[in-house]
Order: C-alpha cells, then structure tokens, then sequence
C-alpha cells in the first residue's frame, strides 16, 4: 500500500470576486523513500495541495477528497490528530527562509520546540539534538549557532536550518515547496544536494514541489506536471523528459534555454496562466495550447493511463497529432 | 561570523541609554524657549483683568514677576532656576503657592489614575483586539469590533456624567466626585471614563497587526510544527503583534499620567489635567510652563522606554 494516497483532492477559496478552483481533482500517490517531483508554474496549484494535505491552508480555504496517510484522512481528521502528524510524521519545508523561520525567537527554542512537542525531551535534550540536526545539515560551529536569530543567517544558511528544523522527528514524508527558489543559484545546488543526501540518509519518501524541471530531472523518480490545478501529465521521469507527451509539458522543456544550442530567443509559452475565478470548463491549457481543438474547449479531458505508470490528461497528445 | 546580540544590560546598551538622555537636553531647552515665547506672543497677561489696574500697580506687579525684564532675560533666569534651584518659580496667580506645590498636590492624583487606566486599557485592548483577530469574521469579532468603536466614539465628556448618574445617583455604589488615595472607590469612574477610548484604540491597532501577523509565513511554519492554536498564538503571534501598540503606548501613556480636565472637572479629582487648562485660561505663566515641561519631559522618556521594549522584543535591534 502507498505511505500517501490522494484522491480526487480540491482546494477551493472563498473570495469577494467569486470562488477560486486552485486545485481541481488531483489524485497521486506516494510511495515509502520514494521522491516526487511536482512541477508547475506559479499559480498552478501546486503549493496549495500540498499546505491542504498538512491542513496549513488560508482560513477561506476548502477541500474535498481525501488524502490517505496511515490509514486516516489527513483530510478530515480532528486538528488534534492532524498535529500529531504535522513535522512528526510529514514535515514541509517552505519556499522563503527569510519569512518562515520566527524573526523573533532564538533558532533553539525554534527547533527545541518540535522535539519537546512531539518526543516529550526536555528542553537541553531537544537543544542538544537541534545542535545535531545542524550539524548534519552542514551548519558550521552549530553549537555557537544554535543561539542566533534568523536574521543572523544567510539565506542559504537559513534554509539549512528550515531543513533541519523539519527533520527533527525523522519524518516519514517530507515536503519541500520549492525549497531553493529564493536562493542563489550556487546556494540553491548546495541545498538540493544536502536534501538528496538526508534523504538517502533517513530514508522519508519526498515530495518536491518545483517549477525547475532540471531539478525534478536531477533528484527525482516520477513527476507529476500541474496547470490550472489539474494534473496534466504524470510519469517517471525518464520518458517524461525523452517523450513528453502532452503539449504542456513539451512547452515547458522547450522553455528551458540551452547553451549547446545557438538560440536567438528564449522559447516561452504564449499567453498568461488561467485566471481561476469561476468554475473551470474545457482543459485549462487549451488557451495557449497550439494543438488544442474544439472540444478542448469546452469538454475536459480526464487523466487516463497511456502506458505503463504514464498517465495524461489530453485530447490532442503531441504523438497523435503528429501520426 | 556573527555573534548573538549583546543581552539587555550591556554597557552598549547602557550607553545608548545615556546618550539619549544626552540629546534630552536640548530637546527640552528648546521646548522650554518655544512655549515660554509663545505663551508671552498670546495678548493679554496674568494680570489683565476686566477692570484695568493702576498703572502703578500693574508695573508694581510686573516687577515682581519679573515680566519687566526683556524676554530673553526671562527666559535666561526661568531656566536658571529650574537648573539651579529646581524652581519652577511662584503662581502668577494664587499667590501663596509655587508651581511646584501646585504639580506635587496635583500630579499624584493623576498618575494614580492614569496608571490604573492604563493598565486597564492595554489589559482590555490587547485582549480585545487579539481574540478579535483570532476569531476574525466570526461574531465574536464583530462584538469586539463593535465594542472598540463604540468606546471610541463615545467621548467622555459624555461617558462621565453617564457614569455619574448611573453610579451614583441611580444606583449610589460609588461616589460621585472628590478623591482619596485609601479609597479606591474614588478611582473607579475616573478610570473608566478615561482608559475606555485608549483601550478602544489599543484593541483596533492589535487586531489589525495580529490579523497580520497570523498571515504570516512564520506563523504556518508554526502550524506546521503542529502547535496547539493556543501555543502558535501565545508563543510565536504576541510578539510581533505587540509591537505597533507598544509604540502607541508610549505617548499615550504620558496623555493618561498627566490627566485629563474632564476627568478632573467631572469628577473633582484635583488633578494636574485642571491645573493646566486653568493655568492657560487665567495665563498663569509659571503654572502652564512647569506643566508643559512636565509632559515634555515624560514624553521623552516614554520614548526611550518604548524603544528600549521595542529592542527587548525585536532582536534585530542593535543598540
């Protein structure tokens, strides 16, 4: 049995505009130690999935489906249970260092926090842990350290920390929301190495949320391509890279500038992410899709398996046309 | 690399406080030689009266006071005193006291009243503002938002006779004006009418700074740890919320200290907020000076203490 299964998961927010759809019927599942990238543009969804699997959404938020983690709903059940698994058994790491660690506490009484919470330490066993758990994420001189605020890290440093903080309890699932995109791009190598490093060795199942495909190419086994808070294409990595099949996803590795190649332009793809106000109708891509027909328009095309482990969501896939 | 912060109490922190008290000074002289010539460019004088005075009494009296003297004499001798003596010179106009009789008989009574009140009013619209931020768009706080506007609008020029006539006269649990330090019941209708639009105001700058707050990216972390709600609040939201009500605190602490003259009117309490309001109406010079350097000299330093708190909260602070 998968450590995760999602089913049929939306997010749905209340506004003053109307209801927005980020997440529409999303089903994946995940498997113990393995790593899943999931990739998307801003606005695609893929951060709020995740924050509504750890109950972490804005208060006008909702959700329907079910999200099945150790036999209970992470979906439905009590606040109470819910932090009993929060950074115990799934831990998140969050995408800006610089605002999701507490400006105004000491990083001990952060990270002792987590430990006295949830393995009942006292606060110098749970100092002296964090004080571990820095060093094993490469923070030099963590013992001196550990004393410091936020603001007296680096922004490479302070995802270190973050990463290390949501370590603690040796979680069983990690989720990292795009956990390099605020960084610099040598800081963000080093970070996505430690994390492949940790997660060899703790062995917690990942998900990687990203808009970066060389990183999901790099650290991760099977992804799951988002628009429009549905998902587009899902398949191991290898033949999502070597044969996209969906235009989406063809769009967005041909996005991706090559230095082997003499470019005159960067490929981007046309036209704005949807605008999710409102019930959503055809396939959200099909807007900007140069394949998309009529009944892309109006009909939505459902996420059926073509191959083995290879799913997609498309009327018009590029192989079709093509043929 | 970096090292921690040095603690609170640290020479660093001991020089800052220094230096401010440094810059206090002329600060203050400057306060002194404005309001002193501002209170001489108003016409009239302490001794104008409806019926005019001898000449040779009104120069008679003049001399007196030294209101003969060119200005700028006036000012160089009123400082000289303060600085010397700690005088603050003689009534204009009751003629047997000093200004410092007058501020020690009065000011007592209204820093009693003025600390209770603000202590009942950062209690009160601290706990107000943030229960209304945590239960946001629930009737909880629409009450709360409805009880902060409705204090705040109700001035209390209007509040304090409502209180009297309910107090005293309906009911007669409390009496309905004088004061007595032994007797706190003297207190009770004086710090209501006085904290109740402070709390007012304190409890619609904490909701909006909390509502903030528990937006805020450290906060989910902080869910995502799996903390009680209870825990996130108290543990990671208070502080940062208390930080732009601790900036207001400070002037408005020295507003409740220093007294209010409806309080003081409305409820005869003999405290300094009258005696100012008399001293300009009656242009007792020495009286209006001593208060206004009093309020001066309180507002400095409740600044200073206020960013003192704000290093003690924020640790990107450095003195």
């Amino acid at each position: 049995m998968a450590l995760l299964d999602v089913k049929d998961l939306s997010v749905r927010f209340d506004t003053p505009e109307g209801d927005i759809h980020a997440v529409n019927g999303v089903s994946f599942s995940l498997e113990k130690g393995e790593t899943l990238g999931i990739v998307g543009e801003s606005g695609s969804g893929k951060s709020q999935l995740n924050f509504a699997l750890l109950g972490l959404l804005a208060k006008n938020g909702h959700t329907t489906g079910q999200a099945l983690f150790d036999g209970q709903d992470l979906l439905s059940i009590s606040e109470r249970k819910l932090n009993q698994i929060r950074a115990n058994r799934i831990a998140m790491v969050f995408q800006d260092p610089m605002t999701s660690l507490n400006p105004y506490m000491r990083i001990s009484d952060q990270m002792a926090e987590v430990l006295m919470l949830h393995k009942g330490l006292s606060k110098r066993a749970a100092i002296a842990e964090s004080v571990a758990m820095l060093d094993a994420v490469k923070i030099p001189d963590a013992k001196t350290r550990v004393r410091l605020y936020p603001h007296e890290f680096s922004g490479g440093m302070r995802q270190r920390v973050m990463i290390a903080m949501s370590l603690l309890c040796h979680p069983e699932v990690l989720i990292a929301d795009e956990p390099t995109t605020a960084l610099d791009v040598t800081v963000q190598a080093q970070i996505m190495e430690l994390l492949a490093e940790l997660q060899r060795e703790f062995g917690m199942a990942t998900i990687l949320i990203t808009h970066d495909l060389g990183v999901v190419a790099g650290f991760c086994e099977r992804a799951i391509v988002m628009y429009g808070g549905r998902i587009m294409e899902k398949a191991p990595v290898d033949p999502l890279f070597e044969a996209p099949t969906h235009p989406y996803t063809r769009g967005l590795l041909d996005a991706i500038p090559r230095v082997d190649e003499d470019q005159e332009s960067l490929h981007a793809i046309p036209g704005n992410p949807p605008n999710m106000t409102g019930a959503p109708k055809g396939c959200p891509f099909a807007p900007r899709c140069a394949l998309a027909d009529d009944r892309c328009r109006v009909e939505t095309p459902a996420l059926m398996e073509f191959a083995e482990g290879r799913a997609r969501a498309c009327f018009r896939p590029i192989e079709e046309v093509a043929a | 690399m970096k090292f921690p912060r040095p603690p609170i109490g640290t020479p660093h922190m001991i020089v800052y406080i220094l230096k401010r008290l440094a810059i206090a000074i002329p600060t203050l002289l400057l306060l002194i030689i404005f309001s002193f010539l501002l209170m001489h460019a108003a016409p009239g004088g302490p001794f104008t009266q409806e019926r005019e005075l001898p000449a040779q009494v009104l120069a008679n009296l003049n001399a007196k006071y030294g209101l003969d003297q060119p200005l700028w004499k006036q000012i160089v001798s009123y400082i000289w005193g303060i600085v010397a003596h700690f005088d603050f010179g003689p009534s204009f106009v009751y003629k047997d006291r000093t200004v410092n009789e007058i501020i020690a008989q009065g000011f007592p009574v209204t820093l009693t009243y003025g600390f209770v009140s603000f202590l009942v009013a950062v209690v009160a619209g601290v706990t107000l503002g943030a229960v209304a931020a945590v239960k946001h768009n629930t009737i909880i706080d629409y009450f709360a938002v409805g009880v902060s506007i409705g204090a705040q609008v109700l001035p209390n020029f209007v509040m304090a006779p409502i209180l009297v006539i309910v107090f005293t006269l309906i009911l007669g649990w409390l009496p309905g004006g004088g004061w007595r330090f032994s007797d706190p019941s003297y207190w009770i209708m004086p710090v209501i009418a006085l904290s109740t639009s402070y709390m007012a105001s304190i409890a619609r700058i904490m909701r909006s700074s909390m509502l903030e707050v528990l937006n805020s990216n450290h906060i989910r972390t902080a869910r995502a740890k799996g903390l009680p709600a209870h825990r996130v609040i108290l543990r990671h939201a208070l502080k940062p919320a208390l930080l732009p009500v601790i900036s207001y605190l400070g002037p408005a602490f020295v507003s409740m200290i220093t007294g209010s003259v409806i309080v003081d009117i409305y409820f005869s309490t003999g405290g300094i907020g009258k005696a100012f309001v008399d001293s300009a109406l009656n242009r007792d010079y020495a009286v209006m000076m001593g208060v206004t350097i009093l309020v001066g000299a309180l507002t400095i330093l409740f600044n200073l203490v206020v960013d003192i708190v704000y290093g003690w909260i924020d640790p990107k602070i450095r003195y």
